[in-house]
């Protein structure tokens, strides 16, 4: 019983800590490590989000994606002149597969995904 | 601005505090810090660790503590929760340094117990300081980080019948030093670190 009672005492000893002086400038070093690990954190996500960026777009520059859009766009004007024959109201075709814009707006659009997938990843961490 | 306290954190409770921490709220956390710093720091420095060292591993705690904050649950406090990272982040180091080995060792009987006419004034810290450092650690894990003799035991790689033994032998020791104060003299006390 009495050991009980000694053990809870050490315990209550233990639970009443000193408040040392400098606990407000221990706060401001433990904050400002975290600062710096997020701060760190942010760059490096960043920079691995800039860096695939690059890969990614000199890739398809060397891919000679454009000209192979132009070339499917020029079989899909063949394509359409053969539907002409059969239906007339196949102009659509033409009009969506011609120019490399879009691949240009693709791109874009995929850049924006990206980017709101990147902020959505660093909210995350 | 870092280290400065936000009223709107400092109203808040602990769990609140957690909950905001878990979403990424950093200043949330520092107000944590600040309510729990001292606590932890002085855990560290009961269990053997220099000023500085005892700064060190707190630090590390608390980071740590952030970073795996999704994981507290509310179940202890918070202080508790936190005193057991830095515990044994404290022993990881201590395995670093090869100093462990000191814990297995069978303390000699001439340790200085002292009496209780040794000291007028005796404070739970300078009790701690007249045990081995196998007796500090084990007793300073079980009744300060809360943990239970097997966890201990596991932590400090050593058998289970050692840590008792540190324990029991430890607590002997105290209770010489601390019993004949009157126990609401002894709860008056604080430790200074």
């Amino acid at each position: 019983m009495a050991e009980a009672g000694f053990e809870r005492r050490l315990e209550r000893l233990f639970a009443e800590s000193p408040e040392y002086p400098d606990a407000p400038a221990f706060a401001s070093r433990v904050e400002r490590r975290l600062d710096a690990g997020w701060t760190a954190r942010r760059w490096l996500i960043g920079s691995a989000g800039v860096g695939g960026g690059v890969i990614g777009a000199s890739q398809i520059v060397m891919s000679n994606l454009v000209q192979r859009v132009q070339s499917a766009g020029d079989s899909a004007k063949v394509l359409s002149a053969g539907l002409t024959q059969i239906t007339p109201k196949a102009e659509w075709l033409t009009s969506v597969y011609s120019g490399g814009a879009v691949v240009w707006i693709a791109s874009a659009l995929a850049i924006v995904a990206m980017g709101f997938a990147l902020s959505r990843v660093i909210e995350e961490l | 601005m870092a280290g400065s306290t936000q009223p709107k954190f400092a109203s808040l409770h602990d769990v609140e505090l957690c909950g905001l921490a878990a979403t990424g709220e950093r200043r949330a956390f520092g107000e944590l810090v600040r309510r729990h710093g001292s606590a932890v720091r002085a855990l560290l420095r009961r269990m053997g660790a220099q000023p500085s060292q005892a700064d060190d591993v707190a630090q590390d705690a608390f980071i740590t503590a952030f970073e795996r904050i999704a994981e507290f649950r509310g179940e202890g406090t918070f202080v508790a929760w936190v005193r057991r990272i830095a515990a044994r982040l404290y022993l990881k180091r201590m395995q670093r340094e090869r100093r462990l080995g000191e814990l297995a060792e069978e303390p000699s009987e001439a340790d200085p117990v002292g009496g209780p006419e040794a000291e007028a004034v005796i404070d739970l810290d300078a009790a701690l300081k007249t045990l081995a450092t196998g007796e500090r650690v084990c007793v300073t894990l079980c009744f300060g980080a809360g943990l239970s003799h097997a966890e201990a035991a596991e932590a400090l790689n050593l058998p289970l019948g050692t840590v008792k033994s540190h324990v029991k032998r430890g607590l002997d020791k105290l209770r010489a030093r601390l019993a004949p104060l009157a126990g609401a003299d002894l709860e008056g006390r604080r430790g200074n670190g």
